[in-house]
């Protein structure tokens, strides 16, 4: 049925439409995750059953292991994730463009999920607030994975008396904990907060892109289940760096690693582009590069190295995956391959990809710190200065990974250099931070403790780590679990704790409650207390010489191992109690006004819950984010050109 | 049409479609940042092995080099490296495609329709031929995927080559159809000219692969380090 439309009114315009095929939203009416589910599990099942078919009886891969395995799981991991796109209708856009028919204001309404309410998170919905929330639910479940793999590494560690689980699931865990936490970590603010509250912030009614963020959302959901499917396809047993040749003589479940990987860096990669494109062309008029908030910069910042850093990583994954099943050798050295090669492939995005995620977790705290100081963000350029410098730098610093890997021994020297000059810029949002604190009178609520919390972590972790990057003790500490206590410090201290603080502070906005803080503070500090006690510990372990990544060990490490498995699970009981805080707040909250906490930045300005388009008149910035002190910036302004944003009414959903 | 512009604007948000074509065009330079990325990750493969030579296995077993070249590493098949041309034929391909997408372009742009419509079918017809062109390069190439570094890396380059000749096809078509039904035209013509600038770039991804596999064949490495014995004991 085709009911052509002359024209629709689209914010006040009239704006002529193309045909109008069927009801709004077409074939989209009819998809959602349950078909997603079908497609998958359907077109998984008939790759599975098809490819067992045809793999010639007895074929063996390069290292003289049954192929059929392999070649079966590759075809179930592909016939998953491309059913599972389908089923959810990633395919339908792309395919009407090629057959030239537009979607309609009224499809794109429908697309965005106005008037499906809670169904629209279950869909392929474009709108970027409901991105937000699900990828708020996702890292909290490819986090709540990751730790609870935590928990049985400590559990093993800390039961020295016993072995808990054989050495290769010992090992499954460990390789699987370590790219789910860092897929989590990832995403924990360029997911939630940055899809959710950066087009806000800009004074934007959408992405550049809506479909683009739909699609990211889903591939990632499409590609957890292959990570978690490894499990039972002999696991990840080679840690979340999959060195080769190891990687290719480990069990099936390597190509669940390989799989996750290449979706998952083609949803980072999509993200990136629609972040970095929404933040260049649609921030509101008068919203010039010194009056955009430093949480768009730490979010463009780590869209640009997830673009340039992230194809490395996948590649490398792509090439594993050849050498695995076409037997090709890239990574084989008896056949010309190099496993240095997969090194530097993999360091390329390996270590940018540690500023991915600790640069918007910093910027998220500068966000906070002006609102709960009363205070201009001290050296706004200096923050920004920062944030450049470590993008500049980020690329330069992979092989400080590789000092003992025999590769090149004479350029350990210059990457000493880089990995210590990258401090300093890490240096200037820490100084950032503190300027504004000093002499501040603080309103002392969830999002600044998180803050202190993160400043003491980033302090240990960035001490320690300028220790690692001098070649003399990486020489000694490499490899032991003095590595691994700086990276938590790190990746953990600073980045889970910074998102910690910024899903409180924007907690009100995306979900319409208040978080409850004083359950939410007992599981911070709880988390902080154990955080401490395990990894603290951890790095007393490390100076003895513990080794990493290993089941067994002396019983000299006993003491400090026994102190790390109870500090891990105060940790898990802090994250559990702020768990529970988010949920109960999430159904039972009090009802969050539009500004709680006073800030003058765009995305408070908007009514709770947020409107489909955000704003009904686009906003005009004269101001710029951190003038505290000086009378309502926006307010001012806004009142004068478009009224009060907090009393209009324009078609909130529930 | 708004009445107050004149400009045509978005069906879904009502924006000027100049506004949309300037964050398209945003968006494809920075898809094309991603794909520079993927493309210099293959590139970064074929010149690091090419340049190791590790355990002399880079060429093809049968190749005809001295000793000291393949550090007298027996051969094991009579597999060499492949022919120049057909890298050459196929990049010649995408440089037609594109000069005829361009061509097609600057035409609907001019306001000739049928030409848009001319150069955007002969593109994805010339794109068509390319993707043939390339597989029948690669199933008679003289080395499988087991004959060592330079098969692999080669052939991966021809992969990449064939995913970029698949997504060409797929945008062409659209392009084609979508100005066949007027979708693109004089006033909004700005797929039309982000493909051929995308096409561009992919004209660049296929030089640099026949730059390597043309001109860095035979490695420089005549004293590679050797790992293991295994092979020299064959």
């Amino acid at each position: 049925m085709s009911t052509a439309t002359a024209t629709a009114n689209v914010f006040g315009s009239e704006v002529p439409q193309p045909a109008q095929h069927g009801q709004p939203g077409g074939i989209m009416r009819r998809l959602n995750f349950v078909t997603g589910l079908i497609g998958g599990l359907a077109l998984a099942t008939i790759a599975g059953v098809v490819t067992n078919i045809l793999t010639p009886s007895g074929a063996s891969t390069a290292t003289f292991a049954p192929a059929a395995p392999d070649y079966v799981y590759l075809a179930v991991l592909l016939g998953w994730v491309i059913g599972f796109m389908a089923g959810m209708g990633a395919f339908v856009g792309p395919i009407r463009w090629l057959l030239g028919r537009d979607i309609t204001h009224a499809d794109a309404e429908y697309l965005a999920g106005k008037d499906l309410g809670w169904k629209r998170y279950w869909k392929f919905t474009t709108d970027h607030k409901v991105v937000g929330v699900q990828y708020l639910i996702m890292v909290m479940i490819i986090l709540g994975f990751g730790g609870l793999l935590a928990m049985l590494i400590r559990t093993e560690l800390g039961v020295t008396w016993a072995e808990v689980f054989s050495p290769s699931f010992y090992n499954s865990i460990i390789g699987t904990h370590g790219i789910a936490m860092i897929i989590g970590m990832i995403i924990v603010v360029m997911g939630p907060i940055a899809n959710f509250i950066v087009p806000i912030m800009i004074g934007a009614r959408d992405m550049a892109f809506p479909r683009l963020n739909a699609l990211s959302l889903w591939l990632l959901v499409a590609a957890t289940p292959c990570l978690i499917s490894s499990l039972f396809q002999g696991g990840v047993q080679d840690g979340w760096s999959v060195y080769q040749p190891l990687a290719s003589q480990g069990p099936p479940g390597m190509l669940g690693y390989q799989m996750t990987i290449i979706v998952f860096a083609f949803s980072t990669g999509v993200a990136s582009v629609n972040l970095m494109v929404t933040t260049l062309t649609m921030r509101a008029k008068g919203m010039t590069w010194s009056r955009t908030p430093i949480l768009v910069y730490g979010v463009f910042a780590a869209a640009l190295m997830g673009l340039y850093a992230f194809p490395f990583y996948q590649y490398s994954q792509i090439l594993a995956m050849s050498d695995r099943i076409f037997n090709t050798s890239f990574f084989d050295p008896l056949e010309g391959g190099s496993v240095w090669l997969y090194e530097n492939l993999f360091w390329l995005l390996g270590h940018p990809e540690v500023y991915v995620i600790i640069i918007p977790s910093a910027a998220v705290l500068m966000e906070i710190l002006p609102v709960f100081y009363r205070k201009p963000l001290f050296s706004f350029n200096f923050a920004v200065a920062g944030i450049v410098g470590v993008v500049a730098l980020s690329g330069l610093v992979w092989a400080h990974h590789m000092y003992m890997t025999g590769w090149a021994p004479a350029v350990n020297y210059p990457f000493m250099l880089s990995t210590e000059m990258i401090s300093i810029p890490v240096g200037f949002l820490v100084l950032v931070a503190i300027g504004t604190m000093w002499r501040g009178v603080v309103w002392t609520r969830l999002p600044v403790m998180a803050i202190y919390a993160v400043i003491f972590n980033k302090m240990i972790g960035g001490v320690t780590g300028i220790y690692l990057s001098d070649v003399p003790v990486d020489q000694y500490m490499h490899g032991s679990m003095f590595v691994v206590a700086h990276f938590h410090y790190m990746l953990m201290g600073a980045g889970l704790f910074g998102a910690m603080g910024g899903v409180a502070f924007y907690f009100s906005k995306m979900t319409g409650r208040m978080l409850d803080e004083r359950a939410g503070s007992i599981g911070l500090w709880t988390a902080f207390v154990g955080f401490q006690i395990t990894f603290g510990s951890m790095f007393v372990a490390g100076l003895q010489g513990q080794p990493r990544r290993v089941l067994q060990f002396d019983s000299l490490f006993n003491i400090s191992n026994w102190i790390s498995t109870i500090g891990a699970y105060i940790i898990g009981i802090g994250m559990l109690i702020f768990l529970g805080a988010i949920i109960s707040s999430w159904m039972y909250g009090e009802k969050a006004t539009s500004n709680p906490f006073g800030s003058k930045s765009l995305e408070w300005q908007t009514p709770t819950p947020v409107p489909l388009e955000n704003f009904a008149v686009l906003p005009v910035v004269t101001e710029k984010p951190y003038d505290y002190g000086v009378p309502d910036p926006y307010q001012k302004e806004l009142a004068a050109v478009d009224g009060d944003f907090d009393t209009q009414k324009v078609g909130s959903q529930s | 049409m708004s009445a107050e512009t004149h400009q045509p604007l978005s069906p879904t948000t009502g924006e000027p479609m100049t506004t949309i074509a300037r964050r398209a065009k945003a968006g494809l330079w920075t898809l094309i940042v991603m794909d520079v990325s993927g493309t210099l990750a293959l590139i970064i493969s074929y010149t690091y092995l090419w340049s190791l030579n590790v355990n002399g296995g880079w060429a093809p077993p049968g190749a005809s080099l001295t000793d000291a070249q393949t550090n007298a590493v027996p051969a094991k098949s009579s597999a060499t490296f492949a022919a120049d041309w057909p890298f050459w034929a196929i990049f010649g391909i995408v440089v037609l495609a594109t000069i005829a997408m361009w061509f097609g372009y600057r035409e609907g742009k001019r306001g000739n329709h049928a030409g848009l419509i001319v150069g955007a079918g002969a593109a994805l017809l010339i794109s068509i031929g390319g993707l043939v062109a390339q597989w029948m390069q690669i199933s008679t190439f003289p080395f499988g995927a087991g004959n060592g570094a330079y098969a692999s890396a080669v052939l991966l380059l021809c992969a990449s080559n064939i995913f970029h000749f698949l997504m060409l096809i797929f945008l062409l078509t659209g392009i084609f159809n979508r100005a066949r039904k007027g979708l693109i035209n004089k006033s909004v013509y700005f797929q039309a000219q982000l493909m051929s600038y995308w096409m561009v770039w992919i004209c660049i991804a296929f030089l640099l692969g026949a730059l390597c596999t043309t001109f860095l064949q035979v490695s420089p490495n005549t004293d590679p380090a050797i790992f293991g014995t295994f092979q020299q004991q064959q």
